[in-house]
């Protein structure tokens, strides 16, 4: 069935693709996103402390994660007619090689301002073994 | 990688240029370059995260749509940040953590536009001991119209 803004309750839910990350998917989104931070490449440099926190390893870009979520709300969107207009996250967990990682969002609210109608779209993502490692809110118009 | 091969993907050449925290001014603007968006720079993103919709690679059927034509994903400015950027900009700085963004959307960039930035630190705070710098960027078409806008906030290596 066809979202629509009219049948849209807050609840309802939005799945999008499982995401197999590795070294190759990071060098990928290294070379399309131009951020060749050693973060994300350099394994000598990852056995470093940075502040309090050690990653023991090479990281996914955050960023990724960004991406994930915006290609499930356009996909989400496009259908309806709808138009993805914000999107913010967080990062709470680091997504190394190895993990496979999920997007999903939950319908917030709706709303109808003078010009036209919004979702409010919780969003995360989770790993392998369930742990959100990215969270954020979107929102998607719908034009009247 | 076409676009790669005129950019220095070694960032940690001329690093000692880049500003650190304590060099950061909020408010003072970073220096930035038009960057003309190729229909195969936003196809390689495109591969980099599953983008797969037809609105980004099928000119016929982009047509038929609100848009008329091709567009890239709205989170084509992951790539834009950077190319929009010169090596001295301290995005590139090695062991900057990206610790959250928040972006919104006007209209789509699409192939072939000339995109610019306008950026610039907008706060700079400790927190946790950790070095915070919060950044704001809007991106532009060659028409002067306002393709996305968005905040960020980085963990600055000490």
């Amino acid at each position: 069935m066809t979202t629509s803004f009219e049948t849209l309750n807050a609840g309802d839910s939005i799945d999008g693709p499982k995401f197999a990350v590795s070294r190759e998917s990071i060098r990928l989104f290294c070379d399309a996103s131009l951020d060749y931070n050693p973060l994300h490449l350099d394994d000598d440099y990852m056995k470093g402390n940075f502040g309090k926190t050690n990653f023991g390893g090479i990281i996914m870009h955050g960023m990724n994660n960004f991406g994930l979520i915006s290609r499930m709300l356009t996909d989400w969107a496009y259908p309806a007619g709808a138009i993805h207009r914000r999107l913010e996250t967080r990062w709470v967990k680091p997504v190394k090689p190895g993990d496979t990682i999920q997007p999903t969002g939950i319908i917030k609210s709706k709303q109808v301002t003078k010009n036209s109608r919004w979702v409010l779209i919780d969003v995360m993502v989770r790993n392998q073994t369930g742990e959100k490692v990215a969270t954020g809110e979107a929102m998607v118009e719908f034009p009247n | 990688m076409a676009q790669a091969e005129a950019f220095e993907t070694d960032f940690w050449k001329d690093a000692n240029l880049r500003k650190a925290w304590d060099g950061i001014v909020p408010g003072a603007p970073r220096a930035t370059i038009p960057y003309t968006l190729t229909r195969e720079a936003i196809e390689l993103y495109c591969r980099s995260v599953g983008e797969d919709h037809p609105i980004y690679f099928d000119e016929a059927y982009a047509k038929t749509t609100r848009y008329g034509g091709l567009i890239a994903p709205p989170s084509i400015h992951i790539l834009l940040m950077f190319s929009c950027t010169p090596a001295d900009d301290w995005m590139r700085s090695p062991g900057t953590v990206n610790a959250g963004q928040s972006w919104s959307y006007n209209i789509p960039a699409r192939p072939n536009d000339v995109i610019t930035l306008q950026a610039r630190a907008l706060d700079k705070f400790i927190k946790r001991e950790r070095l915070f710098v919060v950044h704001d960027n809007v991106f532009f078409n060659q028409h002067g119209d306002v393709i996305c806008s968005g905040r960020g906030w980085t963990i600055r290596p000490e």
